[in-house]
């Protein structure tokens, strides 16, 4: 079971802004207010290609759980965690090519991957015939994201011996264990898969179009204040935070 | 940025972070020093170190094995191709 969702957008600001603004977008809540369900993020790997001058990123974001409530609380702890406050840990892969004017990024869950798998891909260009290195003034972005539960595959995987992990023992056991057949089975796991894929799917679209606009900001105040206004703004935020209450 | 997902290593990638930032914005976006980026990796190890000890002690390098192991039969399941290793510029 597979939903994809693909949408396109234009950004009226230049390449190299647009992949700053993409580096910055969960600077800090001050300057993207639309990235408190941020919270934290960390560059595990950077490396630049001298060859191709190709930048490639490697970083680990931990955001705030896009499940609702209602259907984590009906996992079982060992899939969700067991934490009172689901988050998820999203891998988030990119490479810049400035030569040819293109990024290409790459967002994945790391946990929960047995509930739903989270993709998104997403490319950014110049638009054909600007040339690299100089300013054209609008980016092109395709944001293509792919659902996919695998809660019910994971358990026909179990019994049918193949690779079972920890997470699935759980999980048949919470539907052995709740009587009748248990909630799942009764649900069927393919109403169950397409459900959470639904949900998710749902609320990923309102989620773009806020990462859109956190986007936005980043980008008009690096068009007013340049990267070192920008700079200065998240020290000072980060300052301010550091303060203790009175 | 905002924070590290370890606050013991808050310190070093502010350090860091400022020092990518301006390096991608001043040079690499202007096709300066488009072959190294050599001035912020002493600052890059040492966050590093104090990353990677968080990680392990918070089971996330064990996921992000899994999630190299996941990569390739999702890849080839849900895109009905296999991965690029170098993304070409998508033709219009």
């Amino acid at each position: 079971m597979v939903l994809t969702h693909t949408t396109n957008h234009t950004y009226t600001h230049p390449f190299p802004t647009v992949t700053l603004a993409f580096f910055l977008r969960y600077c800090s809540p001050q300057l993207n207010p639309f990235a408190s369900h941020v919270l934290s993020t960390d560059t595990i790997a950077s490396h630049l290609d001298g060859a191709t001058g190709r930048l490639h990123t490697t970083r680990i974001h931990l955001k705030k759980s896009r499940l609702p409530p209602a259907i984590m609380k009906l996992l079982p702890a060992s899939l969700t965690g067991g934490a009172a406050d689901k988050a998820s840990y999203i891998l988030e892969t990119s490479v810049v090519d400035m030569r040819e004017g293109w990024m290409a990024t790459e967002s994945r869950n790391l946990n929960f991957v047995g509930v739903l798998s989270v993709v998104e891909r997403q490319m950014y260009a110049m638009p054909r015939g600007a040339r690299a290195f100089s300013a054209g003034d609008t980016t092109d972005v395709e944001t293509k994201v792919v659902f996919r539960s695998r809660l019910g595959e994971r358990i026909r995987g179990r019994l049918g011996g193949g690779g079972p992990v920890q997470a699935q023992t759980a999980l048949v056991d919470a539907e052995n264990g709740s009587g009748g057949g248990g909630f799942l089975k009764r649900l069927g796991a393919r109403g169950i898969q397409r459900s959470i894929e639904t949900l998710a799917s749902t609320k990923t679209q309102d989620q773009l179009g806020k990462s859109r606009e956190g986007m936005m900001i980043i980008l008009e105040r690096l068009r007013q204040t340049g990267i070192m206004g920008v700079l200065e703004l998240r020290k000072m935020a980060r300052e301010r935070s550091l303060q203790p209450a009175a | 940025m905002s924070q590290s997902l370890a606050p013991e290593c808050n310190e070093l990638k502010e350090r860091y972070d400022t020092c990518f930032l301006k390096w991608y914005s001043e040079k690499y976006l202007r096709g300066v020093g488009t072959t190294n980026n050599n001035e912020c990796s002493t600052m890059f190890k040492e966050y590093n170190t104090c990353l990677h000890r968080a990680l392990k002690e918070r089971g996330i390098d064990k996921l992000l094995d899994d999630a190299r192991e996941d990569n390739k039969d999702n890849d080839a399941t849900l895109m009905g191709r296999k991965k690029c290793k170098t993304p070409q510029r998508p033709e219009h």
